[in-house]
């Protein structure tokens, strides 16, 4: 450390707490807080709940009985996770998605029975991304029953989907990105039926990317929407709403949308 | 400036060549995987199926385990399932009371452990994930934003907002609970 002796940072501070200095650091750090009563009750705090937590966890540091039988049970199945939930877990997974569905048409009703009003322009693509934002947050959340179509029948699930939008939908490729397709499903987009994607990387952070038909039948740039952590990049491209969320990185996200893009883009073309 | 050099949790404490060790290697790992599974986890259940989902999908994604830090690794799988699970719970966020109950034992003052807890369950997951890495864990805050590929300034600021957050929720509840009447 090269600076004076009187000047301390908050990261200093934390890195002491956190028993992360030298020595030297550490005497130079309690020295200062001699002198700053305000800042050493404030470290105190901090020492304290880090002894609070530690001692409150501690005791779940443990084997348990059931641990071996538990990576056995997912050793062997793998390859399918979602083939790892038993008949019942899925039917009532059937019975919450026919409810979710329930709840989306409810919502989204009143602009089945707008009239178009081209007032309500703006507002339809903006909606785009609220949509997408929601259908981020229930679906992204969804541990086992993300999509209804999983990766392993792409095929199927490009020709379904396209089928219901009325497009010839390509499934965009995101692995340059290190993401990959975990599945998709349908889903009521402005009141239509539309399409989510849902793409994953190693670590499980999650992406979706919905389309919907655009009745305006125009072009808009790219939009960004972000709501408490939540980002959407959308755009519509004639007769088609894109929108690509995520909770990441923005310019991480952008270039997803980027991606997207190019390769809808080389879709429509052909 | 440097965040020091002696933090424990960097240690490739599970490496496994052989496919044959995975399993092992993870077993192994189990009593650390739970510990923060439940150190993020609302209940003791909750932090259950936390670690049950996670050791499911450290095993599917055997593949994609570059073969170094298998602890860092499910560490970090466990924080974005836990971000995905925490979004349903704030739309569903009841605990069960046997939960509740069952978590007072653990700590030495119940009723301390019990404050405790709650204060936790107000810090949002994101804060809540890189305080629990960084304190009861150990990792290094270089590691943390390797872990969670944000830049180390958002886990400085997240891990600041933690600490206050919480100081802050704690002395909240000392004073509800003075007022409690005898």
């Amino acid at each position: 450390m090269t600076d004076g002796f009187n000047t301390v940072s908050e990261d200093e501070l934390h890195a002491y707490v956190d028993g992360h200095l030298s020595e030297p650091e550490r005497e130079r750090i309690e020295a200062w807080l001699k002198a700053h009563p305000a800042e050493a009750e404030e470290v105190r705090q901090w020492q304290a709940q880090a002894a609070a937590l530690k001692q409150h966890f501690a005791d779940y540091a443990r084997s348990d009985a059931g641990d071996r039988a538990l990576l056995n049970a997912h050793g062997q199945v793998r390859a399918t996770p979602a083939s790892a939930a038993g008949p019942a877990l899925r039917r009532v997974a059937a019975a919450l998605l026919i409810f979710v569905a329930g709840a989306f048409t409810g919502a989204y009703a009143p602009r089945l029975v707008a009239p178009i009003d081209p007032r309500a322009s703006s507002t339809d693509i903006d909606s785009l991304s609220e949509q997408a934002q929601s259908a981020f947050l229930v679906y992204a959340s969804e541990v086992r029953h993300p999509v209804e179509v999983g990766a392993d029948q792409q095929a199927h699930l490009a020709t379904w989907l396209g089928k219901r939008l009325d497009y010839d939908l390509k499934l965009p490729d995101l692995s340059t990105l290190g993401f990959s397709l975990v599945g998709g499903r349908l889903i009521p987009v402005n009141g239509a039926a539309g399409a989510m994607l849902m793409y994953e990387d190693a670590t499980g952070r999650r992406l979706t990317v919905l389309l919907g038909r655009n009745p305006q039948n125009r072009e808009t740039s790219f939009r960004i929407a972000s709501h408490a952590g939540v980002e959407t990049f959308y755009w519509i491209d004639r007769e088609i709403g894109y929108a690509v969320t995520g909770e990441v990185a923005r310019h991480l996200l952008q270039k997803v949308a980027e991606e997207c893009y190019r390769q809808f883009e080389g879709t429509s073309a052909s | 400036m440097s965040h020091g050099r002696d933090g424990p949790g960097s240690g490739a404490e599970a490496q496994a060549s052989a496919p044959a060790d995975f399993e092992a290697s993870v077993l192994a790992l189990m009593p650390a995987l739970r510990r923060y599974s439940r150190s993020l986890a609302r209940s003791d259940s909750d932090g259950e199926d936390l670690l049950q989902d996670c050791v499911e999908r450290v095993l599917a994604r055997r593949s994609q385990w570059r073969g170094v830090n298998l602890r860092a690794w499910a560490f970090t799988i466990m924080t974005n399932l836990y971000r995905n699970h925490h979004r349903r719970q704030t739309q569903h966020p009841e605990v069960e009371l046997e939960d509740c109950l069952a978590a007072e034992e653990t700590s030495a003052d119940p009723i301390q452990g019990r404050r405790l807890e709650r204060a936790l369950d107000r810090l949002s997951a994101e804060n809540r994930s890189v305080l629990m890495l960084v304190v009861i864990e150990g990792y290094r805050y270089q590691d943390v934003a390797e872990m969670l590929a944000i830049p180390i300034g958002t886990v400085m600021s997240r891990l600041s907002r933690s600490r206050r957050q919480l100081a802050e929720a704690m002395k909240e509840d000392n004073v509800i609970s003075l007022r409690r009447p005898k």
